[in-house]
């Protein structure tokens, strides 16, 4: 500090420039560099996330007509309060509350995918991350297993729909062994078709969550597995006592957003389901398609309104368990 | 470093070098249009385009040396609406490359667009006034509120029952048109023969919705009147009939436009029947057509010879009802550019009958022209000729016997969606989803009202 001092004075004196030496001293900062680079994001957020999240909030208060734009050129949509919302929770023609049943459609399909994800994940992880095992080859498992990710979901959900489609080879197999009643289809059939998105996004995704907790695994200090093994401890006791509980906020982490993506389930139920228009596994995001195709904006705004509060307080109380439990 | 440098500066010369091609692209002149499949696009480059052909050759297709540029977005769920919806209503915004100038529409939807400001007077804007040889319901349908026409027809659609001569020949003992006709004439005529097709192990047709179309387009009360749905009383027949075929191992459970029905028209298939116009031959039975047009046959020198094929096995007759089933209509956009190709366009499948001729006896097709539809019927008459896909009959004499007492009534901007979700309602009480036919409607109900939320959906509690 005391150099910096003497420089400045020097090179002032030098160049013979009285004022600087009224100036208060320099102290050098960094911070503002920080602001800038961070910058960036919120700039973005906010024109790109941020603005038209407020508008959906916006919009969802107004009364569209589908045939604006081009039947009805000069019609502004009309304030409607909150008539979207409560429209949202009538019954339909067939007496069924459809937000209600988009969300169970897409809570039970993610759990049906969810629950084998997590246990094979788990399962693999601890087999790949075994140091007595000591596999060889993981690195090609690894790819392997996550090779599905990688294609796109609807190009996958496409390949599902020709294997099962009735010319399908699966369908043809079903049939000629009797497993399937006359004039089934597999995309119309409530189960079979709930089973398959579920299916598919398994697939999809344990590999991701291997991977992911692989590395919580890894991160455990394995000093701590010496000691245990030392003092006797059986691998069960390892497993449900040290691994378990230290890997907590990894599978608390692979859990959120497995759900909150699980909630916003889209590309493979629509690819696969929505020609059939399958009333069973029509998910929230799907109804929320369904009014954006027709221009009722208003009507998915709120449907998005809804969808954001759930997620939220679903974020919220699952933060909070692993904080309780963590500070204990 | 000096390479470093070197480098940047190549990788800025090659980005600013793609800048200037970009911005010197927007200024190009390009004739937009819409559609919601290929089958236009097919013949416009066969025959309108300066390059006259539709092969892989040609990346891009020009008129007038303008390039033409195709927006295809299949109409599934109103998905082709929706996009044509956005691109109208901005039309007047979008830059020189982006603007639409012209689209197609069909029948099912294109009350929305005639009686809307996002598209033109044909006479006035694009000097299209010879309706004299075209058909009555062509322009009807095209005409608004206040009696201005919009758009023209490249086609007329009456349709019928298009039947496999083989299987005919050995159910009914002939293969003959007229003799086939007598099997079909009347709804209980058609019954009887499925039955028979039945006995002998075959199937009448290979989708239940095949004959949707022929009581649909009949109909005696629309879909929609006074914002009120109002299922009309055809519905219930067609369920009727569709259902009890079904039972009896007559039809099948394949929606109209799925691969399964479509794999029924191959050597192998055991299919009686289907329904439809000229514009069915190409566009719904590919794998009958093997690679072979109305005037050629399969070649089996070709890539995409299949020996499947079932060319020259097919006639058609009137069937148990008359009707008409679809049609292209060839809209201008309000806010395009390049007017004077739209109106070439429009006039080429009008009025020249040169064009006309080949779509119709190479194509198969019916033009929307009396004149040229005539000279061809009569030609096949005297010459003995006429679509090798069918066997070498005269089809365009069938067609033109039927064209002239079309007439459209009772059509509404809801049909596209009424007509599908009827169809899939149906269709998922036929495969087991929905318990019993009285649940039919309630699932439609409630399809439509989440498309069209202002309509008055009928209690059905």
């Amino acid at each position: 500090m005391q150099s910096t001092q003497i420089n400045i004075e020097n090179s002032s004196n030098i160049e013979g420039l009285n004022e600087v030496e009224n100036k208060p001293k320099k102290k050098l900062s960094y911070t503002k560099w920080g602001y800038i680079f961070i910058a960036s994001f919120f700039v973005i957020y906010l024109i790109f996330t941020l603005v038209p999240q407020l508008l959906t909030i916006y919009d969802s208060f107004f009364d569209y007509d589908p045939f604006s734009g081009i039947l009805v050129t000069d019609a502004h949509p009309e304030f409607c309060g909150f008539l979207n919302y409560q429209r949202l929770f009538q019954e339909n023609a067939l007496g069924v509350i459809e937000i209600y049943q988009t969300i169970g459609n897409t809570l039970i399909m993610w759990i049906i995918g969810a629950i084998p994800q997590m246990v094979i994940a788990l399962i693999l992880a601890l087999i790949f991350t075994s140091t007595r095992l000591k596999l060889k080859g993981t690195g090609f498992f690894k790819t392997a297993f996550y090779m599905p990710n990688l294609i796109m979901a609807s190009a996958f959900s496409a390949l599902f729909l020709m294997l099962f489609s009735q010319i399908g080879p699966i369908y043809t197999l079903f049939k000629d062994m009797g497993w399937i009643p006359e004039h089934f289809d597999f995309v119309v059939n409530k189960t079979s078709a709930r089973l398959m998105v579920a299916f598919l996004n398994f697939i999809m995704w344990f590999g991701n969550t291997t991977i992911l907790l692989m590395a919580g695994i890894q991160s455990i200090d394995e000093s701590i597995f010496e000691s245990a093994r030392i003092d006797g401890a059986s691998t069960r006791r390892v497993l449900f006592d040290m691994t378990l509980p230290l890997l907590k906020p990894i599978v608390v982490y692979v859990l959120i957003t497995s759900m909150i993506g699980g909630l916003q389930m889209f590309d493979v139920p629509q690819v696969l389901t929505n020609k059939a228009k399958n009333s069973g596994t029509r998910t929230i995001i799907m109804l929320l398609n369904d009014y954006l195709n027709m221009k009722n904006y208003g009507r998915a705004g709120a449907i998005s309104v809804i969808l954001f509060i759930i997620t939220a307080v679903l974020s919220i109380f699952v933060f909070k368990t692993i904080n309780k439990k963590e500070d204990r | 470093m000096k390479k470093k440098i070197l480098c940047l500066a190549a990788v800025a010369a090659v980005g600013l070098a793609a800048g200037a091609s970009l911005t010197s692209c927007s200024k190009k002149e390009i004739f937009h249009i819409y559609a919601w499949n290929t089958e236009f696009q097919g013949y416009f480059n066969k025959y309108v385009s300066d390059e006259k052909n539709n092969d892989d050759s040609n990346a891009v297709h020009h008129l007038n040396g303008v390039e033409v540029k195709w927006t295809i977005t299949p109409s599934d769920n109103g998905a082709y609406q929706k996009a044509l919806d956005e691109a109208l209503a901005n039309n007047e915004s979008f830059s020189e490359d982006e603007k639409v100038d012209m689209f197609l529409a069909e029948a099912d939807y294109i009350l929305k667009y005639v009686n809307s400001d996002a598209t033109l007077d044909v006479k006035t804007a694009y000097g299209v006034n010879d309706f004299s040889q075209a058909y009555k319901y062509t322009v009807d349908q095209v005409t608004d509120t206040s009696g201005v026409v919009k758009g023209a027809s490249f086609q007329c659609c009456p349709a019928g029952l298009i039947y496999r001569r083989s299987i005919a020949k050995a159910v009914l003992g002939t293969d003959d048109p007229t003799e086939v006709q007598k099997h079909v004439a009347t709804w209980e005529k058609y019954n009887e023969t499925a039955d028979l097709m039945a006995a002998a192990g075959n199937k009448m047709t290979a989708s239940f919705a095949d004959t949707y179309r022929v009581y649909s387009n009949n109909a005696a009360s629309p879909w929609v009147k006074d914002n009120k749905l109002e299922v009309p009383a055809f519905v219930n027949t067609w369920m009727d009939q569709a259902k009890d075929q079904l039972d009896k191992g007559e039809t099948t459970t394949y929606g109209v436009w799925d691969g399964e029905k479509s794999a029924e028209f191959k050597k192998t298939g055991k299919t009686f029947c289907t329904f439809g116009p000229a514009w069915y031959y190409n566009f719904c039975m590919g794998p009958a057509m093997g690679n072979g047009t109305a005037s050629t046959a399969p070649d089996e020198t070709k890539d995409n010879y299949s020996p499947d094929h079932t060319w020259g096995d097919w006639a058609v007759v009137k069937g148990p009802q008359a009707y008409f089933w679809g049609g292209t209509w060839l809209l201008g956009a309000k806010g395009g550019n390049n007017t004077d190709l739209v109106g070439k366009t429009m006039n080429a499948f009008l009025k020249d009958e040169e064009i006309l001729k080949k779509l119709v006896v190479d194509d198969g097709q019916f033009s929307n022209n009396k004149k040229v539809n005539g000279a061809v019927a009569t030609e096949n008459e005297t010459q003995k000729k006429g679509n090798g896909f069918l066997g070498g009959q005269n089809d365009t004499k069938i067609w033109v016997d039927m064209a002239d007492s079309i007439v459209v009534k009772n059509n509404t901007i809801y049909d596209q969606l009424c007509n599908e979700g009827i169809q899939t309602a149906f269709g998922k009480f036929l495969k087991g989803e929905l318990d019993s036919k009285e649940k039919v409607l309630p699932e439609f109900y409630a399809d439509i009202a989440r498309s069209y939320p202002t309509l008055v959906i009928p209690s059905s509690k």
